[in-house]
């Protein structure tokens, strides 16, 4: 564009868009950071400064810390198998098979309900539906509810995480995957010894910039985890599923220490931008280096 | 099975294992909707003793659950607020946000860098780290709550950042630069430009663009939750979860109900989907 | 061709979905007699008494009520129409929903600019609130007919007390009887031995797992744990010693007498819990449907489960019951005889943002419930609460709020409610789970409990 109308460009395409954001995102964002310096609890009309307490109040409070360790493990999981699952998935689906169509829209009908929905759909499925199907075959996997044991319910958190998120990033990949060209997918679909290693140095180079997007995607989506949190298991059984998300809100609202869970908060979006930049940086040098 | 004859039997073999495979994660996916269809069709005691059997061998199969969640819900209001608040949603985000990417990638100017950095990075700020402030500010001290507009602001504002980090990504890729000088020296003003030669080339990651975002605004609870109280202005959503109780769910009301509210937003897919992939290939092709 | 069918049968499911809802059509099967979907016949409100007055000057106010009691929703709904017909003055009734907590609700609302006129909490939401936001009620006449269930704030009432809430073992009467084949005297019962005595007759006669017990972080921390409280000497003022006494460090929960005798009741009742296997996958509505079909004879519940067992099957002439829950074997402990029945739901009064309008407004519904004789029966027949009110003649219909509502008229009740803090139950909950699923052993619980008192300010 030419610089003389830079100003009015400006405001003509960029500020309407910018005011909505920023009126509606970092705003608020920027009152929350001043409101961890507070003693406020989110209802009185004084808010006295009290300077970095609320941090010393974070430090103290272990549980949270034992939540921030749970979301990590469970972040790994996610990412790791969303990406590795969703890859596979829209791979087998651009090999021209029949149907293909049809199949992604249902992989992707998760994504048409909100969480808190399917969170319920999910916990009726493991609290009724398996422990019937565990009664009526005998089957020991299914015998107890998985959502009453800790670690079954954290697989229960991640399975239907997986679910969800799966059906969104094969959507990028297919789009990946179209994009390559004829010759590619051509050397892609041939079957044999060599098509492993075909995939792996052909194809995964070029879908780079479709991993780097999938990749952040999922890292951010599963590091905030709130809604499947709280109608899956919310935070049961006694408390051991409860992640850093959840563990927030808890402290805001439930404990009623307003300044301490906004700063828990902070410090959770602090450790996501870090690992989220640091990743986008990663992959970059590697899209850019194939 | 007749089209397949010009393939090798060694390619068809691994054709139905694919197929085979597929067949059977597909299912798994589609396993929890099955049930959610076949409770919504029972009766509250049949759903909780017997979640998994089949519809023919219970008694008083009915459609009562979806009468039920037809009313309580007040459907066609709910359906209507949640109808103009994700249209016209969808519709802002859409010109904003496709103009400020625009503008971002064909200005390579600090304020773009800082633009573009601020919203990758505010992706990933919890909704609940802003959700009080948010209302403490549109509430207390603008009072703009309990209107329709406010809660369509909001979603714009929300979903501005990824929106553009999608279009961004497309329009610099995408879009030539020769075009838009083609433009220019046929006389046409930067609005013209934008609005006549970008936005066509748009289209394939406008439609999953709008995909994405109306079903996020129509599924969205949380924000809605705080910014509508006023029952007349309920959204589907909200409507669905007064039929969670303190101290139990109708279950066969709430399948039913769910399924009320995924049914439009099924049927907009199924009707869209064409767009989505033709424009992914178009994309493709580009 | 794929996406045209799919395509096809969506919209044809849809158009099918549509049609036989807006028909109302019902196929195949004719109604079942004992269907227990039935609705639950309403019991007619006489309107043609009312000698209530009103204040016309009131017309065309708007009050809201902010109803944290999902299951009477309805029915407030249906008491602010009727009031609005007689008065003019219209009630908004806003729900809170199950991911909600009330207080969550309200900090929002008044966050918002936006405070609802009158919202029912639990006591200790008025308390953390009312001194800043709510309206001093102390002088409304309604107080001396609820003299015993008032709240008070360094003397002063913010908040009304809407009903009484009393919990303890439900019994199913029948089922016990059917089983032991001799008439069932729950008041024959007065210590834990003859209890756990019963549960061992009802195992003998084929009950194999007599006992409901929810998993609940609500069960478990609030209606369970809080008897440690409110039996120290089954007053509120006791429970609130007692717990000045634990957050000061005066008191060792290790050797506290209340809590071992708690813990003894709790482990019979987890020994004999049908979901013994997996306590903590038990199912609320199972628990209902069980009791009514007689696969157990005994929930742990208060009178607020009624809609559930009557949806469960349960008709308003069976007889179920409560027993208090036996913490000795001493019968002349009280809490032997008697069962915990308090007003724990309370309105408060926006006092901060109402105009005077408003709040003249939300007053006279107040007064109304208590007084006149259309809103006497709605908050009895129905709500289907207990009212707090001695003036009020109506009886609850229902056989839980029935009994509660007798064993409180004729002093077999002890109205303790403790005062803890907003996040007691899920903490202490999530703690008393971990004890239910047997992964947490008495010292590792009382250590709990003592922490988290010791960290409260």
């Amino acid at each position: 564009m030419k610089s003389s109308s830079k100003g009015k460009d400006f405001c003509m395409f960029a500020l309407p868009g910018l005011f909505c954001f920023l009126a509606v995102v970092i705003l608020p964002f920027l009152y929350g950071v001043y409101l961890t310096l507070t003693d406020w609890n989110g209802v009185s009309n004084v808010k006295n400064f009290v300077g970095l307490k609320n941090f010393a109040g974070v430090v103290k409070d272990t549980q949270f810390w034992m939540s921030l360790l749970l979301t990590f493990k469970y972040v790994i999981a996610v990412v790791v198998f969303v990406n590795v699952l969703a890859f596979a998935i829209a791979y087998l689906l651009t090999r021209g098979i029949k149907g293909q169509n049809f199949f992604r829209a249902g992989f992707f009908t998760p994504n048409l309900i909100g969480g808190i929905v399917l969170g319920y759909i999910w916990q009726f499925v493991f609290s009724r539906v398996f422990v019937n199907i565990g009664e009526s075959t005998g089957w020991k996997l299914f015998e107890v509810s998985w959502l009453s044991e800790p670690n079954k319910a954290f697989a229960a958190l991640v399975l239907v995480s997986v679910w969800q998120l799966s059906g969104y990033m094969i959507l990028i990949y297919v789009a990946g995957f179209m994009g390559l060209s004829e010759d590619v997918m051509e050397a892609a679909s041939i079957d044999g010894a060599s098509g492993f290693a075909k995939l792996k140095n052909i194809i995964m180079p070029l879908m780079m910039s479709s991993i780097t997007i999938c990749l952040f995607l999922t890292l951010s989506r599963a590091f905030m985890v709130y809604d499947v949190n709280l109608s899956l298991t919310a935070g049961a059984p006694y408390g051991t599923t409860e992640m850093a998300a959840m563990h927030v809100y808890e402290k805001a609202f439930t404990s009623r220490q307003f300044g301490v869970g906004q700063a828990e908060a902070l410090i959770l979006f602090i450790i996501v931008a870090c690992i989220s930049g640091l990743q986008v940086y990663m992959t970059k040098k590697r899209e850019v280096e194939a | 099975m007749k089209q397949e004859k010009i393939g090798g039997s060694k390619r068809r073999a691994v054709n139905f294992v694919t197929m085979f495979g597929l067949v059977v994660i597909f299912a798994a996916y589609m396993f929890p909707f099955l049930m959610v269809v076949i409770n919504s069709l029972k009766q509250k005691r049949d759903i909780i003793k017997s979640p998994f059997s089949w519809l023919f061998t219970i008694k008083g199969l009915s459609f009562d659950n979806f009468v039920k969640a037809f009313t309580q819900m007040d459907f066609p209001s709910a359906f209507g607020n949640s109808l103009v608040i994700t249209v016209s949603a969808t519709i802002l985000v859409t010109i904003l946000a496709t103009m400020l990417a625009y503008y971002i990638v064909r200005n390579n100017n600090q304020i773009s860098k800082i633009t573009f950095a601020l919203m990758v990075a505010s992706m990933i700020i919890p909704f609940q780290a802003i959700m009080i402030p948010l209302v403490s500010i549109y509430g207390g001290t603008l009072n703009i709550l309990n209107h329709r507009v406010t809660l369509i602001f909001m979603h714009t504002g929300f979903s501005m950042s990824m929106s553009v980090f999608m279009f961004h990504g497309f329009i610099k890729e995408n879009v030539p630069m020769a075009l838009e000088e083609a433009a220019y020296i046929d006389g046409c003003t930067h609005g013209q430009t934008f609005f006549k030669i970008v936005m066509p080339l748009l289209k394939p990651v406008i439609s999953t663009m709008v995909i994405l975002n109306s079903m996020a605004f129509w599924n969205d609870f949380l924000l809605p939750s705080l910014v509508l109280t006023d029952k007349k202005l309920l959204t589907l959503p909200l409507s669905t979860y007064s039929f969670y109780g303190t101290y139990s769910a109708d279950y066969g009301t709430i399948m039913a109900g769910l399924l009320l509210c995924v049914i439009p937003i099924l049927i907009l897919y199924i009707v869209l989907q064409k767009q989505i992939i033709g424009g992914v290939v178009a994309g493709a092709v580009k | 061709m794929k996406r045209n069918v799919a395509k096809l049968a969506a919209s044809g499911l849809s158009v099918v979905l549509m049609t036989t809802m807006l028909t109302g059509c019902r196929f195949g099967f004719a109604s079942d007699p004992d269907d227990p979907n039935e609705e639950v016949k309403e019991e007619p409100i006489d309107t043609s008494v009312d000698t209530f007055s009103y204040d016309s000057s009131l017309n065309g106010t708007k009050i809201t009520l902010l109803n944290s009691k999902a299951e009477i929703q309805v029915a407030l709904e249906k008491m602010g129409d009727i009031f609005e017909e007689k008065s003019g003055v219209h009630v908004e009734v806003m729900p809170v929903t199950d991911g909600d907590s009330p207080y969550t609700k309200v900090v929002s609302l008044y966050n918002s600019g936006n405070p609802p006129t009158l919202s029912i909490l639990d006591t200790t939401d008025v308390i953390a609130l009312a001194e800043e936001k709510g309206e001093d009620l102390t002088s409304e006449t309604w107080t001396e007919e609820a003299e015993e269930y008032l709240t008070k704030i360094d003397g002063k009432v913010y908040s009304f007390p809407l009903c009484i809430e009393g919990r303890g073992l439900i019994y199913n009467k029948k089922v016990i009887e059917d089983a032991l084949g001799e008439e069932f005297v729950p008041e024959a019962i007065t210590t834990l031995d003859e209890f756990k005595a019963l549960l061992d007759k009802l195992v003998e006669a084929g009950i194999e797992k007599p006992v409901s017990l929810a998993k609940e972080d609500w069960s478990l921390g609030a209606h369970h744990l809080q008897y440690i409280y409110e039996t120290y000497d089954g007053t509120s003022v006791g429970a609130q010693e007692i717990i000045e006494e634990i957050k000061a460090g005066n008191l060792d929960l290790q050797t506290y007498q209340r809590m071992n005798e708690f813990l003894d009741m709790f482990d019979v009742l987890k020994e004999y819990n049908v979901a013994k296997g997996d306590p903590l996958g038990a199912d609320y509505d199972e628990m209902a449907i069980d009791l009514a079909d007689g696969k157990t004879a005994f929930w742990f519940n208060g009178n607020w489960a009624w809609p559930n067992l009557s949806e469960a099957g349960a008709d308003n002439e069976d007889e179920y019951g409560f027993l208090p829950y036996f913490m000795s074997d001493n019968p002349e402990d009280f809490f032997n005889s008697q069962i915990q029945g308090s007003p724990s739901k309370q309105i408060m009064m926006d006092g901060q943002m109402a105009s005077e309008n408003e709040k003249a407004a939300a007053k006279e519904f107040l007064n109304w419930i208590v007084y006149s004789e259309i809103g006497q029966q709605m908050l009895v027949k129905t709500c289907n609460l207990i009212p707090p009110f001695v003036n009020n003649p109506y009886e609850p219909s229902d056989p839980l709020s029935r009994d509660i509502y007798e064993k409180v008229q004729e002093g077999k009740a002890f109205n303790a409610a403790a005062i803890v803090p907003n996040d007691h139950w899920s903490v202490l909950g999530a703690a008393m789970q971990k004890y239910l699923a047997g992964r947490s052993d008495r010292e590792e619980l009382i250590t709990t409990i003592q922490k988290y008192w010791s960290e409260q300010e």
